[in-house]
């Protein structure tokens, strides 16, 4: 690898050396004494500084010379005999370590002597270590293998003879066109659609990729050839230039092309040099040396390989589109012999046709500027596309998008409801690719095409701001409960295309983002209070991940600072949804089940404080009613037409615990409650039992229920307490056994009949269950760290509650001790929640006196504290 | 040698990386892994929603050191780890047969 490891640093310069290049003195192939000197004549043509095309020609006219050499000395004289070049190679453009293509092709009377030939040929050519594809075919050979072989039929489309027979070549053709070509073109058109396709598949569909394949992916070298195939043989035209001068790319579209691809060329020769290897893809253990290669060098805000690969998908992105619209429009023109219709107008100068939305007429948008935000706007409404030629014409027209529709209020309401929309992707894509979007939020220019060289984030910065759009839409039904909270989503997805717009800077892209996006935000006209939540969602979009990973979420302080940070439920709410949105966006590594966890720990913990917490009572009253509004109205949905619910029986606390399935469940089996005195019922969940206990509120309730389960060795694992206004309990008990892993000796028919008993006061409770627990209590003692237990009354958190919380140390018939102290002190129990974790019980229950009122009174609140406490360290 | 294998919580990753690199250990192995132990994996309920968590998120660090080295790194873990609270995690120490250095086929000690 004596060419790779001599590490030229010569610059890729940018000019483009034509076919005369700028060498001082030029070298001939025959300068070099046979194959074996392709190396080192391609060294001599680098350093000499021939790079971009010219080097691929350079390279092709050398293997030709020395080809032709071969064939010369050893072909038999006369017409048998056509040595022909395929693919990129027939096309002259060979790469450093490009495969060669070859066929010979022979007249069938001359097969005896065929052997000597080709081993004249291959063998040199082997000895160079080059990956030559060769084949010995015949005319009808070649016409039969091109029936079944897609890649050879477009293969034959770049062939080309570089020694023999002139007339045999020519012959083959003729044949090729008459069977292949003419006729052919909408199989040609369907068949490379295909392959684009599945390129597209296997390579992915953008040309943003962290590791782009220059010559397979999408905007990649396979994207211009197929164009360049396509025109050669649906229009005959033989070049780039010829397809402008027919006017399917405009001046301006050609140039950026062709500077597109000789950007590309460029670079692929250099990656082959840099890999020592036929390599076409730009790995990331590349790209730095690449970036170098190319000129650039690192700023203070960017990196010279950010600066590098920008330019590299912007060129990307300028052959994908522009082939794109190249393909829209041969499948137009193909597709033609449909009847002409007439286009629906959709509002005046729009009109959708052949299922695309067009403007009714090119030059309108000139003095209509707000066509434009119009055009998308129908777009998102009806789910249709834009035709190509109403593309090209927003893209050339894109200097009437003027400060005057930047501030208009009217286009920004069409923009914010594309945004919250179905298919806000589908749009926002099309606004990117027609360059609409930089143009009317000048501030997303100056991540357009941004690359950032880490492994983590696989899109550049502007398309990870339309994928997230993408997954906020996805979260609609994922998290459609976290979603119901949000009474504002067009703030949430505003600031999920914004939440990286101040990337591109150096550090802290975060807050200057979030001034970013406050400007943006003026500009459209939201209120005060919208802006304050955007610069808070843009602000602290990486708050929550950070939190999340790098802090104890067990820090009880921590929760509580995080909380007040966060202010209310529904901004949680949003924060949450974008942290995972952001998240899924960035690429494969980031988002995990791992992380998910993490963050949920998170999200639960604030969400729970604040919606117990007095943090901001407004706001948090506002959502907490909106997401039970939409409870009740699922519930309304799910119960019997004419059911008569009377939804005022129901807390909006009771009705956010639960989801609406459930709820109405308990409607359901709360009917027979006029048969039996108490309705019991169990399911598996999981690894855990689920105990619906329904029946008329009394006191001492829980206590004689926790008795009995503890009776029965179950761990009560979580529960939920409540009572309806017309005094129906409704507990929901999640139990687990304390002994045996499985369940299927449970025996909860002896259960429940001692719960009807219990319930009715008809069991003695506390004897059985000193008898039962005595020896669960011999505990060794000291071997274990003892949790010191703690009771808590809070009568701030709640206007009507009394809050009792008793954090200790987990053990058996410890619920039961709990509960029947606070019944013999007689207190009533409304609420509670009830929830083990590890080895501690933090139990939380929402009590009044047996006046029905809050516990105020010091000395009361000192000795149930100690009641309390010495019903948790029993032994 | 030695292979120290450390489950801590995720928060004080940082922390124990950079404890081990004060006493010298510049190599290791980190992966995110989920499990349970005593402290075990639960359900919430929020909204109507309900939300399961059936294993913990940790982080896990493989080390090699030499045998002389062992106790120092686990106490060097243990305290940069520690929060005196369940969940902090577990370290468990494996016998190693031998290390080998894939780019110079370096051996043993040589090769940590």
């Amino acid at each position: 690898m004596a060419l790779v490891e001599q590490n030229h640093m010569y610059k890729e310069t940018g000019e483009i050396s034509g076919l005369s290049g700028r060498m001082q003195t030029a070298i001939e192939p025959q300068d070099f004494s046979g194959l074996q000197a392709r190396r080192q004549a391609l060294d001599v043509y680098w350093q000499q500084g021939v790079s971009g095309y010219a080097l691929l020609r350079k390279h092709s006219d050398f293997i030709d010379h020395h080809l032709a050499d071969s064939f010369a000395r050893s072909a038999p004289p006369g017409e048998g005999f056509a040595l022909v070049a395929l693919g990129g190679y027939g096309r002259q453009e060979l790469y450093p370590f490009s495969d060669i293509d070859l066929m010979l092709l022979y007249d069938p009377a001359r097969k005896d002597e065929l052997k000597s030939l080709v081993e004249a040929i291959l063998y040199p050519l082997w000895d160079t270590g080059l990956e030559v594809g060769h084949a010995v075919r015949t005319l009808e050979e070649c016409m039969a293998d091109a029936s079944e072989d897609f890649f050879f039929r477009v293969a034959m489309l770049d062939a080309r003879l570089i020694a023999g027979s002139a007339p045999l070549f020519a012959k083959l053709t003729e044949k090729y066109k008459t069977v292949y070509i003419e006729g052919k073109r909408q199989e040609f058109l369907d068949d490379m659609l295909e392959q684009r396709l599945k390129r597209e598949t296997q390579y992915g569909r953008h040309t943003y990729l962290l590791e782009p394949h220059i010559k397979e992916g999408c905007g990649g070298f396979r994207d211009i050839q197929s164009m360049v195939w396509t025109a050669h043989v649906v229009f005959g035209l033989q070049d780039l230039a010829s397809l402008q001068e027919a006017g399917l790319l405009s001046l301006e579209e050609f140039k950026r092309f062709e500077q597109a691809q000789d950007y590309l060329i460029r670079i692929r020769n250099r990656l082959h040099y840099v890999s020592g290897r036929k390599n076409d893809q730009l790995f990331f253990e590349h790209q730095e040396e690449m970036a170098q290669a190319f000129g650039f060098t690192n700023a203070k805000d960017m990196l010279a390989v950010e600066h590098f690969m920008r330019e590299v998908y912007g060129h990307m992105q300028t052959i994908s589109v522009t082939t794109d619209l190249f393909f829209e429009h041969v499948e137009e023109v193909l597709g033609s012999d449909d009847a002409p219709m007439a286009g629906k107008t959709l509002e005046p100068g729009i009109e959708v046709r052949h299922n695309k939305i067009h403007l009714a007429n090119t030059e309108r948008i000139r003095s209509e500027p707000k066509l434009f935000m119009r055009l998308f706007y129908q777009s998102s409404r009806i789910g249709k596309s834009l035709h190509f030629r109403t593309r090209k014409a927003i893209t050339a027209n894109l200097q009437r998008v003027d400060d005057k529709l930047r501030h208009s209020r009217r286009n920004a309401k069409l923009f914010l409801s594309i945004l919250v929309a179905p298919e806000p992707f589908r749009v926002l894509e099309e606004m990117l690719d027609t360059g609409f979007l930089t143009t009317y939020i000048p501030e997303l220019a100056k991540v357009e095409s941004l690359a950032q060289h880490d492994v983590y984030h696989v899109f550049t910065v502007d398309r990870h701001l339309v994928q997230t759009i993408n997954e906020l839409e996805k979260l609609k039904e994922d998290e459609s409960n976290t979603y119901a909270v949000v009474s504002s989503p067009h703030i949430l997805f505003l600031a999920g295309l914004l939440h990286d717009v101040g990337k591109g800077f150096g550090h802290g892209h975060a807050d200057r983002g979030a001034d970013l996006a406050r400007q943006v935000g003026e500009r459209m006209g939201l209120t005060t209070n919208e802006l304050g939540i955007l610069d808070f969602l843009v602000r602290n979009h990486l708050f929550l991940s950070h939190t999340a990973q790098r802090r104890d979420l067990e820090d009880e302080d921590l929760i509580m600072r995080c909380a007040r940070q966060v202010n209310t439920p529904e901004k949680l709410a949003m924060l949450y949804l974008l942290t995972i949105a952001d998240a899924r966006a960035t690429g494969p590594t980031v988002w995990n089940d791992w992380k998910a966890a993490l963050l949920l720990e998170l999200y639960l913990k604030l969400a729970l404080l604040l919606d117990r917490k007095d943090l901001s009572a407004q706001e948090q009253e506002r959502s907490a009613e909106l997401g039970a509004q939409w409870i009740r109205e699922k519930v309304s949905e799910l119960l019997p037409q004419g059911a008569k619910t009377n939804f005022d029986l129901f807390s909006d606390d009771y009705l956010l615990s639960f989801p609406p399935e459930v709820i109405v469940q308990h409607i359901n089996y709360a009917k027979k409650l006029d048969k039996e005195d108490v309705l019991f019922l169990h399911e598996q969940s999981r690894d855990s039992w689920s105990l619906l206990v329904i029946t008329r509120d009394r006191s001492g309730l829980l206590a004689r229920i926790f008795g009995v389960l503890a009776l029965h060795n179950l761990n009560v694992l979580a529960a939920k307490i409540f009572t309806w206004g017309d005094g129906t309990a409704v507990d929901t008990i999640e139990v687990s056994s304390a002994i045996s892993e499985t369940y299927d000796w449970q025996d909860w028919e002896a259960m429940e009949s001692e719960l009807h008993l219990a319930i009715k006061q008809r069991l003695g409770l506390e004897h059985r269950l000193s008898r039962k627990l005595a020896p669960l209590r011999n505990r060794p003692q000291g071997v274990q760290q003892r949790l010191a237990a703690k009771v808590a009354i809070d009568n701030e958190a709640s206007e009507i509650y009394s809050i009792i919380e008793v954090f200790s140390e987990d053990r058996i018939g410890i619920l039961y001790d709990i509960t029947k102290a606070l019944s013999d002190f007689g207190i009533s129990i409304y609420r509670a929640r009830i929830g083990s974790k590890a080895d501690q019980v933090v139990d939380v229950f929402y009590v009044l006196d047996n006046d029905g009122k809050k516990i105020e009174d010091p000395s009361f609140i000192k000795e149930l504290q100690e009641g309390l406490l010495y019903a948790v360290s029993k032994q | 040698m030695k292979k120290i294998e450390a489950i801590i919580k995720p928060f004080k990753l940082d922390d124990v990386k950079e404890a081990l690199n004060g006493i010298g250990i510049k190599g290791m192995t980190i992966s995110e892994v989920k499990g349970y132990g005593r402290q075990k994996g639960h359900k919430e309920i929020y909204r109507g929603a309900e939300y399961i968590v059936d294993f913990i998120p940790k982080a896990k660090l493989e080390i090699i050191v030499e045998a002389a080295q062992v106790d120092e790194v686990i106490e060097t873990i243990r305290q940069a780890a520690l929060t005196g609270k369940i969940g902090d995690g577990k370290i468990f120490v494996l016998p190693v047969e031998e290390v080998i250095r894939v780019r110079t086929g370096e051996k043993g000690k040589e090769a940590i």
